[in-house]
């Protein structure tokens, strides 16, 4: 079942575009756009999840934050564009989950809000991807393929992480590393070719042969 | 008070005193005195002026001493009627009550000015979080609609975020103690942030990233120094050589935590390296081309000065290294114990 994530948020721009954003991540998004019926809103929807501007029409981030909590205990993200320590003091006081400041880092809002909702749902997911037959163990960092198992560094399983979560499709090199970053992990485009062998080497060792493939100027793809 | 000066200021009383020893000799002498007499007299009558000079001179002077004492040892000179005694003499009463005048209109003026300026400071703060709302717009526009164009359109907004929280941080620079809260934060975590905040300006200089052992806990306030990060990866990006490499890495010592940020870039010549925290300095690089603003580095001095790091910069022919030295004293040991 997806995640419902509710948006409030009074920019218009910012609120079509993580709507689109968070849409594109698997998640089921609302935005308020009526500011003086944003409780009733909240409550038709009933998210799981509530991304809160502070500075909006009527009544401010915090307020609604505190009356959010006179009925629910839904992770709370504050978002804003002020970042003083009053605001951050205020919003963790009022109940918030998370406080993070505009222009924000898109990767380290969706990790976020993965951890928010991972923490107050406990969703029994299984951290295994299948595609064609081969497993990615993503706990135990393995690759498994007919019975056969082994095992990968932190660079090789991420990137595997990002094209078995775009399996199908094509993950141009940029984005690759691009995701790399995201995650502290500062590789540059050689080490990337690097890593890109050294995981068809392995995959050729437990038998997988042209898993990866190579799109001449564009990427690879599963 | 001067000697010379004092005794000018004398002169009629001394004149009027010669005057009248004249007026008395020539009548003794007229009414049939021995001379002697009359120079005695005379001389008695000099003596005791003389002493009458002296001794105001002296306690004058003593009295006027201790004002100008008084008024050095104060930071705010002009505060001055507030502590001094009222004096006593007619004269000095109007001096004192010219001053105090003088002290309410310059304590006028100087509430004024301060006005001013927290006026301009809050317009300041509000715009650069006015300005923060279309950036991220257009960084959630390039986010969903991803090329090599947005790429580029990214690494510049990066830019227009550094200069925007380069004015935020230059009009809070002043009144640090307001805006800063001392926690316990990672330093790989801040150094991680301030990675990801230039991101792609990093990616685009094709910069090679190493890290070494940062997993170091420090006191300090994140979110300055995040700004200060900003900064020097900043000048890393904008002053790099071929085959850019920028390293972090952590050095412990007894009472220190110091984190060195170190480039292979072009590096700064020895005769600059002195005045680089300079506010305005912008030294030969900054003449050659490099488009420098000569704050930068100014800000990050005067925010590590307030939050007690040591800021240092090392440089020879090639390369820069900054550190940030963050102290772990006693008191902080002692509470994590």
């Amino acid at each position: 079942m997806k995640k419902k994530v509710l948006i409030i948020e009074d920019d218009f721009t910012i609120q079509t575009q993580l709507k689109t954003l968070l849409s594109g991540n698997g998640y089921e998004v609302f935005a308020v756009t009526d500011f003086s019926q944003t409780i009733q809103q909240l409550k038709e929807f009933a998210p799981h999840l509530v991304i809160l501007d502070i500075k909006l029409p009527g009544n401010d981030g915090f307020e609604i934050c505190s009356e959010i909590r006179g009925f629910s205990d839904i992770p709370i993200v504050f978002v804003t564009s002020s970042n003083t320590d009053m605001d951050e003091l205020n919003s963790i006081m009022l109940g918030g989950d998370a406080f993070i400041t505009k222009p924000y880092n898109i990767a380290i809002l969706l990790a976020k809000i993965a951890a928010l909702l991972k923490k107050a749902y406990l969703s029994p997911q299984t951290e295994i991807f299948t595609w064609k037959g081969v497993a990615l163990h993503l706990e135990s960092s393995l690759i498994e393929y007919k019975g056969q198992k082994t095992e990968l560094t932190k660079n090789e399983l991420k990137i595997l992480y990002y094209l078995f979560k775009n399996a199908g499709k094509i993950c141009s090199r940029n984005d690759i590393v691009d995701f790399l970053w995201d995650n502290q992990l500062y590789v540059d485009d050689n080490a990337l070719s690097v890593n890109i062998t050294r995981i068809r080497d392995k995959l050729a060792a437990i038998g997988l042969t042209d898993f990866i493939k190579t799109k001449h100027r564009q990427g690879y793809t599963l | 008070m001067s000697g010379k000066q004092y005794l000018k200021n004398q002169l009629p009383v001394i004149l009027i005193n010669l005057v009248g020893m004249l007026a008395l000799a020539l009548f003794l002498i007229a009414s049939d005195n021995n001379i002697q007499t009359v120079l005695f007299i005379l001389a008695v009558w000099s003596f005791v002026l003389a002493l009458c000079l002296l001794s105001f001179y002296f306690s004058r002077k003593k009295y006027l001493n201790k004002l100008l004492d008084m008024t050095e040892q104060l930071e705010e000179r002009y505060l001055l009627p507030e502590i001094m005694q009222v004096p006593e003499q007619a004269d000095e009463q109007v001096f004192y009550q010219i001053m105090k005048m003088a002290e309410k209109s310059m304590l006028e003026r100087i509430g004024e000015v301060q006005g001013e300026r927290k006026e301009y400071k809050e317009y300041i703060e509000q715009w650069v979080h006015e300005v923060k709302t279309p950036i991220t717009a257009m960084k959630l526009l390039c986010e969903n609609n991803r090329s090599p164009f947005s790429r580029d359109i990214l690494a510049e907004l990066e830019n227009i975020n550094q200069y925007t929280e380069q004015a935020l941080y230059y009009a809070r620079s002043e009144h640090t103690e307001k805006d800063y809260s001392v926690r316990e934060i990672n330093l790989c975590d801040v150094v991680y942030n301030a990675i990801a905040d230039n991101k792609y300006l990093l990616r685009q200089s094709n910069m090679t990233i190493t890290i070494s052992d940062i997993e170091n806990r420090v006191y300090t306030d994140e979110k300055w120094v995040r700004f200060i990060l900003n900064q020097i990866i900043g000048n890393v990006i904008k002053y790099h050589a071929e085959q850019p490499i920028l390293h972090f890495g952590a050095t412990k010592t007894n009472d220190r935590i110091v984190l060195s940020i170190s480039d292979n870039g072009i590096g700064i010549p020895e005769s600059d390296l002195p005045r680089i925290f300079e506010k305005g300095f912008t030294g030969q690089n900054g003449r050659t081309g490099k488009n420098s603003t000569g704050i930068g580095l100014y800000l990050c001095k005067r925010l590590c000065d307030k939050l007690g790091i040591g800021l240092t910069a090392y440089s020879e022919n090639k390369g820069t290294t900054i550190s940030l030295s963050f102290q772990v004293n006693d008191f902080v040991i002692g509470v994590q114990g």
